[in-house]
């Protein structure tokens, strides 16, 4: 047995990750895809982002930017309370101030969080429909509320749900964990704690809606412009077909916009009613209480090793909440990434009167990171072991979460071996704390395994047109990690053209449909559907051409712009003279569309993507203060598409994984059921001055049959492994692990006195 | 956001006139990047916003034979850029350099620094009427209070955000002030009061009244001052705890020091124990240590907020040895 699925209503944006990932099989593929024998000419090179200036030189149009003829702006109006009844609403009022044109009711019965939305306006300006809110009479009965975990799982708390608050959604077995305790020399229990993290955005949420009859065009800054658009007719009770979602840039989602929002409904459902445009822009403030979270994690592991560094048993209890929603499966890589037979998990819900999770990038695999990997450097000082030898000894080949199954591929040693070279592993204090003085250094490493398949039934199309321009179109988003460049540089390769030949259509649900761009699914998803049309636009150029160099088309090569002969290569014919010719010959005069569809990878093998970062960092004893001097970032990853975009992921990755393990915070208070920091004053992100040297790095193996390409994902595995390796280069520092992020200086200082007791 | 009108007066007395039948009704602004984050957020909702950059000639920094004045006006970008601030009153270069960013140093003012409002997220949150908002309670007496205050708490236990205060206090620094009874000249530590005085007030200003101009008297022979400012982060961070520190060092002895800690109290916090115990000494670390234990012992933490003595002492003892 592998899961449990406990609840009956199960979040969707959890399910998008569980189900798509794990427990998905996708269609054999006809003939299974052998891409190790592609050269590549521009794929696989740096590619600077074809919309690079349009974007840094403030062009590039943005959900925020969208201004449209009548439109009007759209406010909501949320629960003061963390739990309260509505016992009525009068949003009669509003109409008698100027302006307003639309007011509806949004809640009845029970808001379980403060910031639940009851009531939206439209009005012709945001300051009107500001002061519209202030003439909706709402009368609560404020109910009790638990709003930290602590509290949630007190005896007798609140219920927050129908429901008990702590509640087990997930358990595993395998092998016979008491005798695998039994087999070890050692055995150490430890707790780690990772905090609620709020996904902040650069953009705010937002939408734009606007009805032409019964047709409904809506711009939103979202990562999954169809799953908006079936979201919309799901609320809205009328055909996806009617139904137009459109996104053209957006600055960052990271899992928070997965989905329809109710705030995207509420500005259809306003603009129905005033027959005008309506916007809804989400505050600062907003975005920290109802549009999602990273689910805190409170993790207990205990695990058995013997003295060579072998693992004999793992056990992991893990509680973690999601406010009103549910917690993340933490337990992914105690379950996967390292060979141990004897493996346990229990997990468990606590409900707290907060707003609902959503993934966030990697979900559950950052906290659950953080855990098992200070565990097993805790694990290692105590065997007397190199932490890194420790984690190579227990190096698996198969998944063993999934029924034993090999990976496809899997490059982690090499990962290893050029990230220990790269940052000087010998450096590092061989006993932890070992050095003196007030400012101390230490070196830490952690690993990581994420997914990073595509999704089986993404469509894309090449189009070429009768003067030789050409389009690559898939109704895909590029969620900032350069979707568009590489459609362009795949297209172009196969065509034997320049990326900037190409013109590139996305964010329009009218195009060929595509997945929402979460879990690190884009690239393994849109790239061998724009290969495979782009392969087939390819088959037509090389037919047409054979017959002008009188040879098959498979001995017909195409190379920069030109088709040739491979067996003599004398004998060619350019890009453009063969359009050219064809056309004046009548043979193409009409725009022709290839088709492409990525339908999925060979069952029998497990497809993951690996990686390990090491951190140094420098800790003042005295102030607990911990500065982040470098990481560096090495992923397997399958076959490297663009090398510049993909070391921004790992950048970016590591940017947000600094923020993680010294930083971010949300913090809820007891007594008022609000968030006491819903603004970048206290809610702390790291700025540019605590951001380390980064160097990135890329295993370019190309995986045998993952897609025709052979590319895995790239979004979140960089934002898995930096808060463990921080956090495991401060323990290697001072000599003892926080065993908490963020690593405050209170936090630090703290387990210095544990230190002392120790 | 309530509608506000703006008033654009053309010299100072005019603001005293105008706001004299408006009480409470009015907000005088300066840099306003305070004063509209309040206005925004909805914690105060005033009639008329005064901006006070309208009149001319409040931004300067003159040196004259008894010291130095410094308009209300100019900016924390100026004061922190200004040669002789930086060569004289090195404690005030620090503080004023520290302040967030460029962008709000560029638009903060030196006389605004010193009148901004606590940034305790009780008082910040809209929907919370704590007691400085004239409500019956301290929400972080109990609450979440990491970052509050350690001493001179009470009724209310915001700490004085401000960095240019500690700073100007331990150069002696004295401060102008236009009121309709006439203007005066006060020693800036006499400018802030404890919640005890007046809870929903962080100093003695009047509606009526304005803060002009920053005096600080000639620095005298090896007079040496720093400010140390620690902080979360790399960088735009109010100070967990911050400490000026002020005198004529000679062969590691202290003839006389000012030290005044800053993000522990409701007001910048003078050391006067620790002072006494340091002075005359040789200074060594521990000596340091053990003065500002002394003068701490009566501090009350709350909850989570005891890990801010320990940075006392250390922030403290690290800034007073960089003067030696």
């Amino acid at each position: 047995m592998r899961k449990k699925e406990y609840f009956a209503d199960s979040e969707e944006a959890s399910l998008l990750y569980r189900e798509e990932f794990r427990d998905m099989k996708t269609e054999e593929p006809e003939v299974a895809p052998s891409p190790e024998k592609d050269k590549f000419e521009i794929i696989g090179k740096s590619t600077s982002r074809i919309d690079g200036e349009k974007i840094v030189t403030g062009r590039a149009p943005y959900t925020h930017d969208i201004k449209l003829r009548g439109m009007l702006y759209g406010k909501i109006l949320r629960s003061p309370h963390a739990c309260a009844e509505v016992i009525s609403m009068d949003i009669s009022q509003v109409q008698s101030l100027p302006g307003v044109k639309a007011a509806i009711q949004l809640k009845k019965g029970r808001v379980t969080y403060a910031g639940e939305q009851v009531a939206a306006v439209a009005a012709v300006d945001e300051k009107t429909a500001e002061q519209a809110l202030k003439l909706i009479k709402v009368e609560y009965k404020s109910l009790p509320f638990a709003v930290t975990e602590e509290k949630a799982m007190e005896e007798g708390a609140p219920q927050v749900r129908k429901r008990p608050n702590v509640q087990k959604f997930n358990e595993y077995t395998r092998g016979n964990i008491d005798k695998g305790f039994k087999e070890a020399d050692f055995v150490l229990e430890n707790t780690y704690k990772t905090a609620v993290e709020i996904h902040h955005p650069a953009e705010t949420h937002g939408s734009v809606a606007k009805w032409e009859g019964e047709r409904l065009t809506v711009w939103d800054s979202t990562q999954a412009i169809f799953g908006v658009r079936d979201g919309l007719a799901r609320a809205l009770k009328i055909p996806a077909s009617r139904i137009k979602v459109i996104k053209h840039y957006m600055g960052g989602g990271f899992g928070s916009k997965l989905g329809i929002n109710d705030y995207t409904v509420a500005a259809a459902m306003l603009a129905k009613q005033a027959n005008k445009p309506v916007k809804i822009i989400l505050s600062r403030r907003e975005n920290s209480l109802c549009v999602g979270n990273r689910p805190s994690s409170l993790q207990t592991i205990k695990g058995g090793v013997k003295k060579d560094g072998t693992l004999t048993a793992l056990y992991l209890k893990n509680y973690t909440s999601g406010g009103i929603g549910r917690g993340d499966y933490c337990s992914e890589p105690v379950v996967d990434l390292y060979k141990c037979p004897n493996v346990q998990v229990e997990e468990h819900s606590v409900f707290t009167n907060t707003g609902a999770s959503r993934p966030t990038r990697a979900p559950g695999h950052v906290q659950g990171t953080f855990a098992l990997e200070g565990f097993l450097e805790e694990l290692a000082n105590k065997i007397n072991l190199d932490p890194l030898e420790l984690r190579k000894k227990n190096y698996s080949t198969k998944n063993q979460g999934d029924k034993e199954t090999p990976y496809s591929s899997k490059g982690l040693n090499k990962c290893y071996q050029l990230g220990a070279e790269k940052i000087g592993w010998k450096r590092r204090n061989k006993r932890p704390g070992e050095g003196n003085g007030k400012v101390r250094r230490g070196l830490g490493v952690a690993s990581q395994i994420w997914w990073g398949v595509g999704r089986a039934g993404t469509q894309a199309d090449v189009k070429l047109h009768p003067d030789g321009s050409v389009e690559a179109i898939c109704g895909t988003q590029d969620i900032g990690c350069g979707t568009r460049t590489y459609m362009a540089t795949i297209t172009a390769e196969t065509l034997g053209l320049r990326p900037k030949d190409v013109t590139v259509k996305i964010g329009n649900t009218e195009y060929p449909w595509c997945g929402g761009s979460g879990g690190s699914t884009t690239t393994p998803s849109v790239a061998p559907a724009i290969r495979d049309a782009a392969l087939k636009a390819a088959d037509y150029l090389k037919k047409m051409a054979a017959e002008k160099l009188k040879a098959k088309p498979d001995e017909i090569n195409i190379t920069k712009g030109k088709f040739s002969n491979k067996n003599d290569p004398v004998q060619s014919i350019g890009y453009k003279k063969l359009i050219e010719e064809l056309r004046k010959e009548r043979k193409f005069r009409r725009e022709k569309v290839f088709h492409g569809e990525y339908v999925g990878r060979p069952s029998g093998f497990a497809y993951n993507t690996f990686g390990a970062h090491f951190a140094e960092v420098e800790v003042d004893v005295e102030t607990g203060k911990v500065k982040v001097l470098k990481v560096v970032g090495v992923h397997e990853i399958g076959r490297l598409i663009n090398k510049i975009t993909a070391e921004s992921q790992i950048i970016g990755g590591i940017t947000q994984g600094v923020s993680t393990a010294l930083f971010e915070e949300r913090i809820m208070d007891n007594t008022t059921g609000n968030v006491a920091n819903p603004n970048f004053r206290d809610y702390k992100i790291a700025t540019s001055l605590d951001i380390p040297e980064i160097t990135p790095l890329i295993v370019d193996t190309v995986d045998p049959r993952i897609n025709n390409l052979g590319a895995k994902g790239l979004g979140e595995p960089p934002r898995i492994p930096p808060a463990g390796a921080i956090a495991n280069a401060v323990y290697n520092a001072i000599g003892v692990h926080v065993r908490e992020i963020p690593m405050t200086p209170d936090k630090v200082l703290q387990a210095l006195k544990r230190k002392e007791v120790d | 956001m309530t509608n506000f009108k703006i008033a654009e007066p053309q010299t100072i007395d005019q603001v005293t006139s105008l706001t004299i039948d408006k009480k409470d009704k009015y907000k005088l602004m300066a840099g306003g990047t305070d004063l509209l984050a309040e206005i925004k957020d909805e914690i105060i909702e005033p009639e008329v916003v005064v901006d006070l950059k309208s009149i001319p000639d409040l931004s300067y920094i003159k040196k004259e034979k008894n010291g130095v004045r410094i308009g209300a006006l100019t900016s924390l970008a100026r004061l922190a850029e200004d040669t002789l601030i930086k060569n004289e009153y090195p404690a005030l270069h620090e503080a004023a350099n520290s302040v967030a960013s460029p962008q709000l140093r560029n638009m903060g003012t030196a006389g605004g620094n010193l009148c901004q409002r606590p940034r305790c997220w009780y008082y910040r949150d809209p929907q919370v009427k704590c007691r400085k908002k004239g409500g019956g309670r301290c929400f972080a007496f109990r609450g979440k209070n990491k970052y509050h205050a350690i001493l001179g708490g009470g009724l209310c236990y915001i700490v004085h955000p401000s960095d240019l205060a500690p700073a100007l206090i331990a150069l002696d620094a004295e401060i102008s002030i236009n009121s309709p009874k006439g203007n005066t000249t006060i020693p800036l530590t006499n400018f802030y009061t404890l919640p005890k005085i007046n809870v929903r007030k962080e100093n003695i200003l009047a509606p009526n009244e304005v803060l002009r101009e920053i005096k600080i008297p000639l620095i005298k022979k090896e007079e040496k001052s720093t400010y140390s400012k620690f902080i979360e982060r790399g960088t735009w961070d109010f100070a967990i705890v911050s400490a000026a520190v002020k005198g004529t060092v000679s062969g590691g002895i202290f003839r006389d020091i000012t030290i005044v800690l800053g993000g522990v109290a409701p007001v910048p916090w003078r050391l006067t124990k620790a002072e006494n115990i340091i002075k005359g000494k040789k200074i060594t670390e521990d000596l340091v240590r053990k003065a500002t234990r002394e003068a701490l012992k009566e501090a009350k933490p709350l909850e989570e907020n005891g890990y801010k003595k320990e940075l006392a002492e250390i922030v403290l003892y690290r800034a007073v040895l960089s003067l030696l």
